[in-house]
């Protein structure tokens, strides 16, 4: 018998529930469900899932604190579905820790994308711990060199600064994550420089300029409205 | 914050009360010169509370002012001057009436203005319950739909062949989508709200609100193509990116709902003051009966009848209308000479600056 990826979801919604599992049982993943916190958190301490859908809005808790408290002891991938359209909640969320969010009301084609890059993600991060830092990244005719410190777009060097370089290969090393605007300064700036990302909007615009046909159109880097960027997959 | 605005509005008070006084004794000294009686001084201080009741917010200034004009028109400019002396033929009664007028005035304009508030008021609540009608018809039409074809679909599971039920399901999922877009565009209207007049803005990059604005819109519409052209230079713009996003998606949706095409194009070009974002498409145009009125939200469309009146365009766009309108920008569409619509708005560079009305 083949070895099925479990699914934990934590939702509350009798509804969402429903859907979520036919969704998840036809694309083959095992399913768990948790109706409240106190549920959850018992279900993931003695089943350990592959990866955890959970709701911010839970009758018993906040998502966020169950959020907090698996990451002390876990890196289990964690996608967080969230009604809130503001995106204070998502950058929150991210920088707890959750691998990835999806905003209701998705689609199942949608969410299935998501749980299956962040369980490939869990994997190959977790196989080879010093990835991203040497080798090389492709995605189609895009290439980041980590030894050289070089960009090729098409086969040319794309001549990226120190920190532009820097910026693509953090973003090359979480491929097909989301990077909050914060976590990205923190990483390249350093602590100090904090809340205004406007020198790392500028920055991704000049990047842009120099990788992409089209920077309006961006094939390999793309923004999260208010919340971050994420770049393609590699191959 | 709040009492420094308090003190700042006392501050004002007073200085247009005694700018208002300074006229007046001005005014006063001049006429002095040339006429021989005192009796104009009284009026013109009238007038002058009427000024500063007009000018001032509340009750306060207003009758303070004429507490002050009664005494000063009576120690200044009535004979003996410089002096109080209340005690001339006729004169107790005559600054008794003057106070009387001063203090009914004051009460009278303060009052008016308070009236105009509320009818302010009114009017706001009127769009907004209008926006509401409008809001429920658009809703009730797919919840109908829903309804019926879930049901449907519930009741007859067994006798209805394979892509029957297929279509009803997918009708189904189109239905909900619209519902989606309109509960989006609902939630934009409560963020502009939230503050009240003032929006939030932040300085963002054009093309990424353009980019996150097309994908957003190419997941409902895959077989769409959408063009983007941006200017060489980087532009950073104050504003609320979810809210701009959601401009710009409602009116590439609008080029594929009502102009039936496919193929639109988004330029966004630059010059001092302001970005231009103009959504082209080469589809059917807008009807010129409804380009005057097309901002103006739903209520226009709602019952004229027609083939594609159940789709009402109208809150989208007023949506998109009040949230550049919430920008200080600027919008405005037409028909392009080689056929289609264009729709394009203005968002200023700088914060403070007051583009176009």
């Amino acid at each position: 018998m083949e070895i099925r990826d479990r699914i934990l979801v934590i939702e509350d919604d009798k509804s969402i529930r429903n859907f979520l599992r036919a969704a998840l049982e036809a694309n083959h993943y095992d399913v768990m469900m948790a109706n409240t916190g106190s549920e959850a958190y018992s279900l993931i301490t003695s089943q350990c899932p592959d990866l955890v859908i959970l709701d911010l809005g839970l009758p018993d808790m906040d998502g966020m604190k169950i959020l907090k408290n698996v990451r002390e002891w876990s890196s289990m991938p964690i996608v967080v579905v969230s009604a809130r359209s503001h995106e204070k909640d998502k950058v929150a969320a991210l920088d707890m820790g959750a691998d990835d969010y999806i905003t209701k009301p998705f689609g199942t084609s949608e969410l299935l994308a998501r749980i299956r890059t962040a369980i490939r993600h869990t994997r190959t991060v977790a196989a080879t711990p010093g990835l991203g830092q040497s080798g090389t990244f492709v995605s189609g005719s895009f290439v980041i060199d980590y030894d050289k410190h070089r960009v090729f777009v098409e086969g040319k060097d794309a001549n990226l600064t120190q920190n532009e370089f820097k910026i693509v290969a953090l973003l090359g090393k979480y491929a097909g994550r989301v990077m909050t605007y914060d976590y990205i300064m923190k990483e390249i700036w350093g602590p100090n420089m904090k809340n205004d990302n406007q020198i790392l909007r500028v920055n991704m615009a000049n990047i842009r300029r120099k990788i992409e046909k089209n920077p309006a159109q961006p094939k390999y880097i793309f923004t999260e409205a208010g919340v971050g960027y994420r770049m393609v997959e590699a191959d | 914050m709040k009492e420094k605005k308090k003190k700042n509005a006392i501050w004002k008070n007073c200085l247009v009360t005694t700018a208002i006084f300074a006229i007046a004794a001005g005014f006063c000294f001049l006429l002095q010169r040339v006429a021989s009686t005192d009796t104009h001084v009284p009026l013109i201080f009238v007038l002058a509370v009427l000024f500063i009741s007009r000018y001032t917010e509340g009750y306060v200034y207003g009758i303070v002012a004429s507490l002050l004009a009664v005494i000063g028109v009576n120690f200044v400019f009535t004979y003996p001057y410089f002096k109080f002396d209340f005690t001339i033929t006729g004169y107790p009664l005559t600054f008794l009436a003057m106070l009387a007028v001063a203090i009914s005035i004051s009460a009278l304009t303060t009052q008016i203005k308070k009236q105009e508030q509320i009818k302010l008021e009114i009017e706001k609540e009127k769009m907004r319950g209008n926006l509401l009608r409008a809001v429920s018809h658009d809703i009730r039409t797919p919840l109908t739909s829903i309804v019926g074809s879930a049901s449907a679909v519930i009741d007859n599971y067994d006798v209805l062949p394979d892509d029957k039920r297929l279509e009803l399901t997918k009708d189904i999922k189109e239905e909900a989508q619209w519902l989606i877009r309109i509960v989006e565009n609902l939630l934009s209207v409560t963020r502009i709200n939230e503050s009240s007049a003032n929006i939030s803005t932040n300085l963002e990059v054009v093309e990424e609100i353009a980019d996150s604005a097309v994908q957003k819109f190419l997941k409902r519409f895959p077989d769409a193509e959408v063009k983007v052209n941006i200017p060489d230079e980087v532009l950073l713009v104050p504003m609320d990116g979810i809210l701009i996003e959601q401009v710009i998606v409602n009116l590439l949706e609008n080029s594929v709902l009502h102009g039936e095409t496919n193929d639109i194009t988004v330029n966004i070009t630059n010059d001092e003051q302001a970005v231009f974002f103009a959504v082209e498409d080469n589809g059917r145009g807008i009807r010129p009966d409804v380009l005057p009125c097309m901002f103006e939200g739903g209520m226009h469309t709602g019952e004229s009848g027609g083939p594609d009146t159940r789709r009402n365009m109208g809150i989208g766009l007023s949506v998109c209308f009040s949230i550049v309108k919430a920008h200080k920008g600027n919008m405005e569409a037409e028909n392009r000479k080689e056929g289609g619509a264009r729709v394009r708005f203005s968002l200023p560079l700088q914060k403070e600056q007051n583009y176009g009305n």
